[in-house]
């Protein structure tokens, strides 16, 4: 037999090769990227709507719940770096088919629903290339879904290089529009009191509270990170600091973002404006064409929106392969197509699912039913996502004392109950706020119950032949 | 000779693996690598389609499906006389192999090509054709047969 040369360094093999690829910094921007391009660039007219000029504040508390939270699958990810996730631990925790089963669709519907918003967003800032026209919203968001599709079929998401380099091009465009504020603020023309205004009308920590749920959209993302853990490099280090660093940055950036759009631009414009953070660059403040800027702005834009899907779309088909794998959903979610190595089927399916709510989205629009399609979409992957994210934090103390590592981080236990209650009373506002998201939540979740039962009703028991290893019945296409 | 067997866990890859020892004299080869590579980005980061008995995944490890899939190449070369090492790498598949065949200098690289339809003609990228293009050795790619892939 071969041998299995023992180590001095677990991460390096016997001839100085990594075995694992994925270093400290790269996961840093990999949560940056996920995290930065959710939301910022789609919603912060929405968040300056519920809350006035002060919104600031609402990412500024979206942000602090949100890092407690990745502290939570810091300390998970370190005990159990394994690629699955959320499902992973609630299983470890309680031991619950249903339950996980349960987690793991909310989970894909968070994500169906964030890719839906965040397309949606997309088209918006498209038609700002060609001044507001160009072609209907939903052929773009629709087209901009099935390149993605394709693209992730190809395999090209899977370069380390590019992902870096996409999320240098969201950062710039977040520091173009601080560069704009600060060059205002030093010509003397800021009122600071904006900063201040909580300008609805009722109670402003209502009104807080509702910016608070939306904003939470631009933080989403971070859970993502756990598809890499097993290829980390040290995870035990890098894990914490990468992901709670990159959020810790992704916030600061979310402040200082929104104080500069809330100080340049008038809120009733901002929050009007489906394209919000491109208002700040239409100002006019700088002193180049503006024209050129608004141009350059809505590329980067484009690409911050799409770096955002495209992890969003990759998590999908990874999400059904896992679970077609335990049969929970119908063998052909584990089928790999036999050269591109890429769960093809999954991805389709995704690729349907998603450009299914667009269209829903749209014709309820057209029915003359009062939909933002991008808000809507955002709250209802808010909704799932708070749930998880308080099932996470309590499935990360319940599992204290059990498989514990010396070397694994270990978030703080106030922090933790304090990150829950603030998960908890964000989640009880988006539904308290907007019941209506909940007839969008049961219709995902309804797409995963009718795969289980498909895969309970025509699923074989999947005994396991020879050379008919992850083949079902109807996965025979 | 160091030769380099890659699998991406496809039945190509174990058909390549059978393929190269159908005809090659184990005498001249001194070690054999077989290498898989995970790509921690991509939506299936490795999966075992030869491993039999693989479509359980109670672990939910991408790491342990790709250690299953390279001990069953491994095995193909059981008591054929050259050193059989199991190597595990992370990336992007076709720059690991290049990397691979650098570092163990090697003097041979077994790669499947498992298309034959249209996508491996119409779209570009495929990790056998850039494992050509740029390895340091000769390059073995093994097509899979007209009908049946071809079994010893």
């Amino acid at each position: 037999m071969a041998d299995r040369t023992a180590t001095v360094h677990p991460d390096i093999d016997d001839d100085g090769g990594l075995k694992r690829s994925i270093t400290g910094v790269q996961l840093f921007f990999y949560t940056l990227g996920d995290v930065l391009g959710s939301g910022i660039y789609v919603l912060i007219g929405l968040v300056a709507a519920a809350v006035g000029g002060a919104f600031w504040i609402a990412f500024a508390a979206g942000v602090t719940v949100a890092a407690i939270t990745g502290a939570a699958y810091a300390e998970l990810v370190t005990k159990y770096p394994q690629a699955a996730g959320s499902s992973l631990y609630v299983q470890k925790a309680f031991g619950n088919k249903a339950l996980t089963f349960l987690v793991t669709v909310s989970f894909l519907s968070a994500s169906f629903a964030a890719s839906g918003s965040l397309a949606a967003g997309f088209a918006s800032y498209f038609s700002e290339l060609f001044n507001g026209g160009g072609p209907p919203a939903l052929l773009v968001s629709l087209v901009f879904v099935a390149v993605l599709v394709l693209i992730n079929y190809i395999g090209i998401t899977e370069s380390v290089v590019m992902n870096m380099l996409m999320t240098f091009i969201e950062l710039s465009g977040l520091i173009i529009v601080m560069g704009i504020a600060i060059y205002y603020v030093a010509q003397g023309n800021a009122d600071f009191g904006t900063l201040t205004d909580i300008s609805v009308s009722g109670n402003p920590a209502l009104a807080v509270l509702a910016g608070v749920a939306l904003s939470f959209f631009a933080m989403t993302g971070f859970e993502n990170t756990a598809n890499v853990a097993e290829e980390t490099i040290d995870p035990y280090r890098a894990f914490p600091r990468s992901l709670i660093g990159g959020m810790i940055v992704a916030g600061i950036v979310y402040v200082l973002v929104s104080m500069a759009a809330a100080l340049t631009v008038p809120v009733d414009q901002l929050a009007e404006s489906d394209v919000a953070l491109l208002e700040v660059v239409k100002q006019g403040i700088l002193p180049f064409s503006t024209d050129l800027m608004e141009t350059i702005f809505t590329i980067i834009a484009l690409v911050a929106i799409t770096n955002t899907t495209l992890v969003t779309l990759v998590t999908q088909p990874r999400i059904l392969y896992g679970m077609a794998r335990e049969d929970v959903v119908p063998g052909v979610f584990a089928k790999v197509h036999a050269t591109r190595r890429s769960p093809w089927v999954g991805l389709l399916f995704s690729g349907l699912v998603v450009g299914g709510l667009l269209v829903t989205g749209t014709l309820v629009t057209e029915a003359g039913g009062n939909l933002d399609l991008v808000n809507r979409l955002a709250l209802v992957t808010v909704v799932f996502l708070l749930a998880i994210y308080a099932l996470v934090i309590v499935t990360c103390l319940k599992l204290r004392g059990r498989d514990e590592d010396e070397r694994a981080f270990r978030a703080s236990t106030p922090l933790l109950v304090v990150g829950l209650i603030g998960n908890l009373a964000i989640l009880y506002y988006a539904i308290y706020d907007d019941p209506s998201s909940l007839w969008w939540c049961a219709g995902l979740l309804a797409v995963g119950v009718v795969l289980y039962l498909a895969e309970q009703l025509l699923g074989s028991k999947s005994e396991p032949r020879p050379g008919t290893a992850s083949r079902t019945p109807e996965g025979d296409h | 000779m160091h030769v380099i067997v890659a699998t991406d866990g496809s039945k190509q890859s174990l058909a390549a693996a059978k393929h190269l020892k159908s005809f090659a004299d184990p005498a001249k080869i001194t070690e054999l690598s077989v290498v898989a590579v995970i790509r921690p980005l991509a939506s299936v980061a490795f999966a075992d389609d030869v491993t039999e008995g693989a479509d359980k995944w109670p672990t939910g490890s991408f790491r342990e499906a790709a250690e299953s899939a390279v001990d069953t190449i491994a095995t193909v070369f059981d008591g054929w006389g050259p050193k059989v090492s199991r190597r595990i790498r992370s990336g992007s598949a076709a720059n690991e192999i290049i990397k691979a065949a650098k570092q163990y200098d090697a003097g041979l690289v077994v790669v499947a090509s498992g298309g034959r339809g249209l996508s491996d003609s119409v779209l570009v990228g495929s990790t056998a054709a850039r494992v050509q293009h740029y390895a340091p050795c000769p390059v073995l790619v093994v097509r899979p047969a007209p009908r049946k892939p071809r079994k010893r």
